[in-house]
């Protein structure tokens, strides 16, 4: 059996973990030989390959990134974008396509295994934000590069008395800023699930302020979202896929709980920090469990499905069902986190 | 004696084992050390006639208090930018504000020395950049015995090679630009990574030096977007992985354009820095159609743990300046020249700040560090 193997959408610490466990197992188990194909659906539109195998897969799981690139290039966004995808398949006599990406890329992937393509999905995301699994590809590394960042900004905070805010990826989900903001201990914890009121937050900044402490660690997801009618922000532009782009939010926050609260407020955006560098144990272990599970539902001809974690258990998923509705923190999670507030 | 020791601008890594240091050190030969809080802002504020107002500005430092403080990074102290011969109505205590009827800066030196004297402190050690260390320079003319600890990350205090926090600092930065480097190469993108350094370069430039990056943009040469785009545009083409990364700091300019400020000046009239990145990175999107990568390090930069190096020098800082003060010299900084460590007269930071060797080390043709001719120059090479 051959295999095609692309990444898609936002790189994220594991990636390359996935790839290794895929061709490992594929060559090993299944005598399996594959084919890497370059920056996300582009390779396919513009069939771009590079060789992959055991040579290629070796010493790269704790790198970061991706060896086979990445992009956001859909394939129903191109003139005949399906059709090239399933040419280039059919002239690299690829039998199935192991596709690794979060939300954008694989709705694509969904869409084509709907058409008729052999696909298998790899769930990945820093944002922890897809149906169907608990977990995916990237999320814990993000969280521990945001807590070492909570971590280290309280000595800054601390020795200016000041409010830092600390901006974190998560698009639409909190997940990122809950896990972090509870690893680290902040005093409140901004995210989209729950429309925030900026006044009661500065409460409990000044309530905190006035008794024991003079500063304190916002977590803002870049998501977050007001309640409806306490405060004003600017529109956000859309990406490719049609996702608000999102970033920046903390510093429209920041000046206004500076005048609110009279505490000095500086901003911190973590960006593309959280994206990079060498994946922790938890991404690589799961990434490597995700692409022995990839290889293995290939071979069972598991056509349209997504491998996913379920407790301790690698198992898979209808690919439809997984992008049927986004993983969204639960409420409790959140209530939790706020025991800690202010 | 008794000793005053206080952190003054901006937190950087390193001064907490530099507070420790001094006071094992004097307490060890049987004097006092008082630490003062929030910096100069600790003994404008302190009302000799309120005795609480000394309880919440100072703290006796000892052994025991200090024992574990070096493990972290930050001041115990805290600090504040206030400089006392030029305090504004909005930062003035009310206990000052007679006769105030505009928001002129006014000089309240007179105070600090009768705080001083109430204090009964016999000298003081100030851990501060330039700023902090004109008004440490202002109390030594008035006659107050003061040994000074240059600190900035930005690495700009003249009389010295070295300040504390300077090393973090970049230790800091070239990690976060490996990491950075799977996200550009991933994506096949253009990354502007913004660094702190005030109106000095070095850290942009030290950075990209021991990081490999292809291109630096720092404050003290004005840059041509354009210019820049293409350079980076060929360094994509030569990169296996397809990429590109520059540096740019906060202070840095476009030619004939100014620097990118928010905010209100502060008491030593110096404004916020940052934006150039983004512009930056705009301009870039336009001229070449790629995507970029815009990352400003900002306070991750000095937050947190200080590395071995700030360790070294800042407890070395320490021990010097309270050997100085205990064997009865003062008006001094404490420095590192030519890889040792000596000490100079305070009068050095009159020169203002200190700026990158443009000459010896930077290629302004080709926006880059240019280090060539290593035999024979100090560690930081100049």
């Amino acid at each position: 059996m051959r295999l095609g193997v692309l990444t898609g959408g936002g790189d994220c610490p594991g990636l390359n973990a996935v790839i290794r466990g895929v061709v490992r197992r594929g060559v090993r188990a299944h005598r399996m030989d594959f084919v890497g194909f370059q920056d996300g659906w582009r390779g396919l539109l513009d069939d771009m390959t590079q060789p992959l195998g055991i040579a290629e897969t070796t010493g790269i799981l704790p790198r970061g990134g991706t060896i086979l690139g990445s992009s956001g290039a859909n394939p129903y966004r191109f003139e005949g974008g399906p059709e090239k995808v399933a040419a280039t398949l059919e002239r690299h006599e690829v039998d199935g396509l192991v596709v690794i990406g979060g939300e954008g890329t694989l709705g694509a992937a969904a869409r084509l295994a709907e058409d008729g393509l052999k696909i298998v999905g790899v769930p990945k995301t820093i944002d922890n934000d897809i149906g169907g699994t608990d977990v995916t590809v990237g999320f814990h590394t993000a969280v521990q590069v945001a807590t070492d960042a909570i971590d280290r900004l309280h000595s800054t905070a601390e020795s200016h008395d000041r409010v830092m805010l600390l901006e974190v990826m998560g698009r639409n989900a909190g997940w990122i800023a809950v896990y972090a903001g509870m690893a680290g201990g902040a005093d409140a914890i901004l995210i989209p699930e729950q429309p925030f009121d900026l006044d009661e937050c500065c409460h409990h900044l000044r309530r905190r302020h006035a008794s024991r402490s003079s500063f304190s660690i916002v977590v803002v997801a870049e998501g977050a979202v007001p309640k409806e009618g306490t405060l004003e922000l600017p529109e956000s532009l859309l990406d490719e896929n049609g996702f608000p782009r999102l970033g920046g939010v903390a510093n429209h926050l920041a000046p206004e709980i500076e005048e609110r609260t009279g505490f000095q407020t500086r901003v911190t955006i973590l960006g593309h920090l959280q994206r990079g560098g060498s994946p922790v144990a938890f991404d690589r272990v799961l990434g490597t469990r995700f692409g022995i599970a990839a290889a293995d539902l290939a071979v069972a001809g598991g056509w349209g499905r997504m491998v996913a974690r379920k407790a301790q258990d690698v198992r898979d998923v209808p690919l439809a069902e997984a992008l049927a509705g986004r993983n969204l923190l639960p409420p409790e999670l959140y209530h939790e986190a706020e025991v800690f507030f202010g | 004696m008794r000793i005053g020791i206080l952190t003054g601008g901006g937190d950087v890594p390193g001064l907490n084992a530099c507070i420790k240091a001094a006071t094992n050190r004097a307490v060890g030969d049987g004097h006092e050390m008082v630490g003062i809080r929030r910096g100069w802002a600790g003994l404008l504020e302190l009302d000799p006639a309120d005795p609480e107002t000394i309880t919440t500005h100072t703290l006796s430092l000892s052994p025991d208090v200090v024992r574990t403080i070096d493990r972290t990074g930050g001041t115990i102290l805290h600090t504040s930018r206030t400089n006392p011969a030029k305090v504004r109505a909005s930062d003035e205590p009310d206990f000052l504000k007679a006769g105030r009827v505009d928001d002129e800066a006014r000089d309240h030196t007179p105070h600090v020395l009768k705080v001083l004297e109430h204090l009964r402190i016999d000298a003081l050690i100030p851990l501060g950049g330039d700023d902090t260390l004109s008004f440490a320079l202002r109390l030594h003319d008035e006659g107050v015995p003061v040994v000074a600890v240059p600190k900035t990350m930005d690495n700009d205090v003249h009389g010295t090679d070295y300040c504390i926090g300077f090393s973090t600092a970049v230790t800091r930065t070239v990690i976060f630009i490996h990491q950075l480097r799977t996200s550009a190469g991933s994506h096949e993108r253009l990354a502007v990574v913004e660094v702190f350094g005030r109106y000095s370069g070095e850290t942009s430039l030290v950075s990209a030096y021991l990081s490999g990056m292809d291109r630096a943009i720092i404050s003290e040469v004005p840059f041509d977007v354009e210019k820049l785009a293409t350079f980076l545009m060929d360094d994509k083409r030569k990169n296996p992985s397809r990429y590109a990364m520059t540096t740019i700091s906060e202070g840095a300019h476009f030619v004939g354009g100014e620097m990118v400020m928010g905010g209100t000046a502060d008491a030593y009239g110096h404004r916020k820095l940052g934006g150039i990145g983004a512009q930056t990175g705009e301009a870039l999107k336009e001229i070449t159609g790629e995507g970029i990568i815009y990352q400003q390090i900002g306070y991750l930069m000095r937050s947190g743990q200080p590395d071995s190096l700030d360790l070294m020098v800042a407890i070395n800082y320490a021990v010097m300046a309270a050997d100085l003060l205990l064997e009865g010299t003062h008006g001094r900084l404490v420095a590192l020249r030519n890889g040792s460590y000596v000490n100079v007269p305070l009068e050095v930071v009159r020169q203002g700040v200190k700026r990158a060797d443009v000459d010896a080390l930077y290629d302004v043709d080709e926006y880059r560090p240019k280090i060539r001719h290593v035999d024979g120059k100090p560690m930081f090479l100049y």
